[in-house]
């Protein structure tokens, strides 16, 4: 557990020295602060709006930093060869691909908490709402950027950074129209073999939709603690998955 | 005779490269075997399969064929690497760190800590001469001063084997000194080193024994002593002039050669007490008798060439 925590820290003072990393953590938050201006912001319910909006634009700029997070990892420590060094040491594999995942997981924690501080300050101010519940919002976005990342980490072991990139933008958009386009495409429209084809594929992705609870945060009463609860497992489940198959890829792989 | 701390058996290393994926030989059934407590060279040109051999060793590279042991534990045991210490080649360092917490992050993976964690990297920093340069980050460091980092981090957990791959790499003559005394220290402490080398004078003031590699093959491996020494010839220095005694010891003598001002004679070892009296009852000064050794760069050309062709 100490080497999993150890690099797990070494990841967050990575991550707090990259200027790029910086530029678009600011630029979210300049944006979630400039949402207000919008054109549609004076029509109707501001507070409402307001949380619906910003919780998007915290979920884009969180999924995004999850991408530039993962996708560099460990394919910077295998060109720049640093994993040999830490690999000579007492470290297994698991142990350093946990490490990152980790490390990951803490900077978009403490990330999407700043923006979330920024949410419920901006809301509070504009539109006189003190709720905290934005934060069931914010959570849902660190689950779903979670989902991303291991995803993203798990291709970083055999695909190029570029292709990963790709790949993962990809997933990110088929993972959001799941219910809709590709259940139509995957399993209502396809019969027969094809099927049997289209179906594990089906499955294999997530709904990130279930992570988007901009809508309830911000027109509802909240969210339940049995759905946060809901959405925690479905997360850890993917998460999981893809870590399990990240880690298996990387175990033999010649460094 | 002691157990070996780290073998290879008959170890086959390929690599799929290009565009049709076609099999490249790294390493081709190497065995090597490194005795506890020496200091073992492994030598080979460019392209020999001397990297390959140590990323098996790590467990960063897995071996197609083969197997070995480090401190009598199979390869791939991470349970060995705590006792195991490694220099690489570049200087693969996180270079956003400073001297003194780089060290303390490879320390925590050893299990140190706190105040044995800071006192132990002092000493190491202080050791390598970069005390005074702990504050600052790897990125701002010279080659010659992260590969000293290098050696503080391969020593960081007072290792009982250490691996080093170039390890004078990158230092001036005055940090190729300090290197070479710190080996020689460390082998006095008892610990064994394993290092890959081109600079076989170094290789040749402090190695025990040495394995020549060659296209993933071992050409030579052994003693230092017994692959330099030339079989039955020993060398008979003397200084002065006398002529007549120096024509009878040419007579003797297989070779006669001047070095340095004085006089060298290569006899065969039956004729060694026949020429020392020649010597003894002339007027020349004997200045020393020795074995007749080849310079280990000869025998490494001799080993390339012989299984380059």
């Amino acid at each position: 557990m100490r080497n999993i925590l150890t690099l797990a820290a070494n990841v967050i003072k990575d991550a707090g020295r990259r200027k790029f990393f910086y530029i678009v953590f600011l630029f979210g938050l300049a944006v979630v602060a400039l949402s207000p201006l919008l054109p549609s912001f004076d029509i109707g319910v501001k507070a409402q709006f307001l949380k619906d909006v910003s919780l998007s634009l915290t979920s884009i700029f969180g999924v995004i930093l999850a991408v530039i997070l993962s996708v560099w990892q460990i394919p910077v420590e295998r060109d720049r060869r640093t994993v040999q060094n830490i690999l000579s040491k007492p470290v297994s594999r698991l142990q350093y691909y946990i490490g990152k995942y980790l490390g990951i997981l803490a900077v978009l924690a403490m990330i999407l908490f700043v923006m979330g501080l920024e949410v419920m300050l901006l809301v509070g101010i504009r539109a006189h709402d003190f709720s905290g519940n934005i934060f069931q919002g914010v959570f849902a976005v660190f689950l779903e950027t979670a989902v991303i990342a291991a995803f993203c980490l798990m291709l970083s072991t055999f695909l190029t950074v570029p292709i990963n990139v790709f790949a993962t933008i990809l997933f990110y958009m088929l993972s959001h129209v799941k219910t809709g386009f590709l259940h139509q495409n995957l399993v209502e429209g396809v019969h027969g073999v094809a099927r049997i084809v289209t179906w594990p594929l089906y499955y294999l992705i997530p709904n990130l939709e279930n992570f988007n609870l901009s809508l309830q945060v911000g027109y509802g009463n909240g969210v339940t603690w049995s759905i946060m609860a809901r959405i925690t497992g479905y997360a850890a489940l993917f998460a999981g998955l893809f870590c399990l198959i990240g880690y298996l890829v990387f175990r033999r792989a010649d460094l | 005779m002691a157990d070996p701390a780290l073998t290879l058996n008959q170890i086959k290393k390929s690599y799929r490269t290009g565009f049709k994926r076609t099999r490249s030989l790294a390493v081709d059934e190497l065995s090597i075997n490194v005795p506890a407590g020496q200091i073992f060279g492994l030598l080979g040109p460019n392209g020999a399969g001397k990297t390959t051999t140590i990323k098996i060793l790590l467990g960063v590279v897995f071996p197609d064929s083969g197997g070995g042991t480090i401190l009598g534990r199979p390869l791939g045991d991470r349970a060995s690497h705590r006792k195991l210490g490694f220099l690489p080649e570049q200087p693969y360092f996180y270079t956003f760190l400073t001297a003194e917490k780089g060290l303390k992050l490879y320390g925590k993976f050893f299990g140190l800590d706190g105040r044995e964690l800071a006192d132990r990297s002092a000493e190491l920093l202080d050791m390598v001469g970069l005390a005074r340069g702990s504050h600052l980050t790897l990125d701002k460091y010279s080659k010659g001063m992260l590969q000293r980092f290098g050696i503080a981090q391969a020593l960081v957990n007072d290792p009982e084997l250490v691996i080093l791959d170039e390890p004078s790499s990158g230092l001036d003559p005055v940090g190729q000194k300090e290197v070479r005394d710190l080996l020689v220290h460390l082998k006095d402490q008892g610990k064994t080193i394993m290092l890959s080398s081109h600079q076989l004078s170094e290789v040749e003031n402090i190695c025990d024994s040495v394995s020549i590699i060659n296209r993933g093959r071992c050409v030579r491996e052994g003693r230092l002593s017994e692959l330099l020494d030339v079989k039955g010839l020993r060398r008979i220095t003397v200084s002065g002039t006398d002529p007549e005694s120096a024509d009878q010891l040419s007579e003797i003598a297989e070779n006669r050669k001047q070095e340095d001002g004085r006089t060298v004679f290569e006899v065969r070892e039956e004729m060694t007490f026949r020429a020392l009296e020649v010597v003894r009852f002339s007027g020349l000064g004997l200045v020393s008798v020795e074995p007749q050794r080849r310079r280990l760069e000869d025998l490494f050309m001799e080993a390339v060439k012989e299984t380059s062709n």
